[in-house]
């Protein structure tokens, strides 16, 4: 319990460090929140492109689609801000040895490289996705109780842990690939899946992103407890994959840790 | 100037071995990029059901669409050239660049032409085995595929495409980092230029105005033109303000290197 606490000290100083950093570049935070806000933008478009040939899409609605893809895209920018900056740092950190540095110190390697950096920007843009949900919850005319909403932070939360699984495990491929930077290709292709209905999907595809890589819980599970109420088979579920897969990740990132060669002097 | 285009096929072959060296992260590229598709199918396959047109569009045209679009992508968009080039102007690495007898727009494309086939290489057998695995389970319309229009605007979106790059990077000279307006011009691209859906999709109105734009060129225009899609005079028109517009960024990017050059200061050794 004492390290745990230990653990949440060292991230809130290293917050505290980052945001210093972080307000050093205003100009960089409102540029890269119009860049940001400009992909969701993008997203909101697609569905609307498609809605204006179809009324429905796997038994969803356009705002009970809108309610999804803003869900993904609040789980996304949350990720974004906290824990994805620190995490796509690492290829370079292994090919140049500047991993040296973090391994020396005394905390948990994963825990240093997970939260070392912070991106403010995205926090803004997660604040105008919630908006978004709010919104086309009013165009549906559902006024969610408190026990729901707080429901649905917990499965952002779970939903943030599954990006970390899939990031982490991503990343660690540097430890045997020299040049690994295709890897956050590598994420935000895969994580398309996220914005799928999940009735949308069949077959194989259903099952690999559900059980193996669960995207298709992700936005999809907090999403339809917001519309449709608690499922708790469906939580359960989505509790466990994304727990597995964080652990999973977790051994990945150790197994490649142990390849790990200084390239410093 | 002769001498300058024989070091040509040196900088290809240099660009080349540089970005093989490399496999396993152009491998894992090539396999991500078949993801859209993926994605495409299953969401188009949900947006089909009970319905067997939408817009101009069959299930089977429009995964062929996005197939062809993969391939387009493959040939004709940048991998990082971009921030290749930024990190040379920023770091100064330019200087050595700059005392060799070849212009450096040459000297890129050199490198771009070496990347894309490097990339080719990597991406054949997923790209493949990707359309063998689409087509089994939804008949594609490969047998429009119209190659006398196709390449010729697959080979225009790659010039636009690395001029509109060059634009792009070469404002390296005036600012300190410019990942945030290569990201916006991204979502510019994947949106008006057909990448997310093709543009025809689009209401009348807002699809002859994408058309005005240089994107549409990029990847919907070549596409359409593979898929055999466009009418003779389309294509037509669509190669005029293909080629339109990359020669004036080429202009463009040529302006840019000289008032560059001028505020440019090589530091170091």
């Amino acid at each position: 319990m004492s390290s745990l606490f230990h653990l949440f000290r060292l991230w809130l100083i290293q917050l505290r460090y980052a945001t210093t950093r972080e307000l050093a570049f205003r100009a960089n935070f409102f540029i890269w929140v119009i860049v940001e806000l400009s992909w969701f933008v993008l997203q909101l478009a697609f569905v609307d492109v498609v809605y204006q040939h179809v009324d429905s899409i796997a038994g969803w609605s356009r705002p009970q689609m809108i309610v999804l893809v803003a869900t993904n895209q609040l789980i996304q920018q949350i990720f974004t801000a906290f824990l994805m900056p620190g995490l796509v740092k690492l290829p370079e950190s292994v090919r140049d040895g500047k991993l040296d540095f973090i391994l020396l110190k005394p905390a948990p390697p994963q825990f240093l490289i997970s939260t070392s950096h912070l991106e403010i920007g995205p926090l803004a843009n997660a604040l105008i996705a919630a908006v978004v949900v709010a919104l086309a919850l009013h165009d549906l005319h559902i006024t969610p109780s408190l026990s729901t909403l707080l429901l649905y932070v917990v499965l952002i939360l779970a939903g943030l842990l599954t990006h970390y699984a899939l990031l982490l495990s991503l990343v660690s491929l540097t430890f045997w690939i020299v040049q690994a930077e295709s890897v956050l290709l590598g994420y935000y292709s895969i994580f398309q899946v996220a914005r799928l209905p999940r009735e949308a999907a069949t077959g194989w595809f259903r099952i690999l992103f559900t059980f193996a890589l669960p995207l298709l819980l992700v936005a999809n599970i907090p999403a339809s407890t917001l519309l449709r109420g608690f499922e708790p088979a469906s939580l359960l579920l989505f509790l466990l994959t994304c727990l597995t897969a964080a652990i999973f990740a977790s051994l990945f990132f150790q197994l490649g840790l142990r390849r790990y060669q200084s390239a410093s002097s | 100037m002769i001498a300058s285009f024989s070091a040509l096929p040196t900088v290809f072959s240099i660009g080349l071995q540089r970005q093989l060296a490399y496999r396993w992260n152009y491998l894992l590229r090539a396999l991500f990029s078949a993801m859209p598709l993926l994605v495409s199918w299953v969401f188009w396959g949900a947006v089909f059901e009970g319905k067997s047109t939408v817009g101009s569009y069959t299930l089977a045209s429009l995964l062929t669409y996005y197939a062809v679009l993969l391939i387009v992508e493959s040939v004709s968009s940048p991998a990082d050239d971009d921030f290749q080039i930024s990190r040379e102007i920023r770091e100064g690495t330019l200087n050595s660049i700059l005392l060799r007898p070849l212009p450096y727009g040459l000297y890129r494309a050199a490198l771009f032409l070496s990347g894309r086939c490097a990339y080719l290489v990597a991406a054949a057998i997923p790209v493949l085995l990707c359309f063998f695995l689409l087509s089994r389970v939804v008949p594609l319309e490969l047998g429009s595929i119209d190659l006398a229009r196709g390449i010729p605007a697959i080979l225009g979106s790659a010039l636009l495409q690395f001029s509109l790059t060059l634009c792009l990077s070469l404002t390296s000279f005036w600012l300190l980092d410019i990942s945030a307006l290569i990201f916006l011009v991204y979502s510019l691209e994947f949106l008006a230029g057909g990448h997310v859906f093709p543009l025809d999709l689009l209401p009348p109105v807002l699809f002859r105005f994408a058309q005005c734009l240089p994107f549409a060129y990029e990847y919907w225009f070549p596409t359409a033109a593979l898929c055999g899609t466009l009418s003779p005079s389309a294509w037509l028109t669509g190669m005029a303000m293909q080629f339109g517009w990359a020669l004036f960024f080429i202009l463009v990017a040529q302006g840019m290197w000289k008032a560059g050059l001028r505020k440019y200061t090589a530091a170091g050794g």
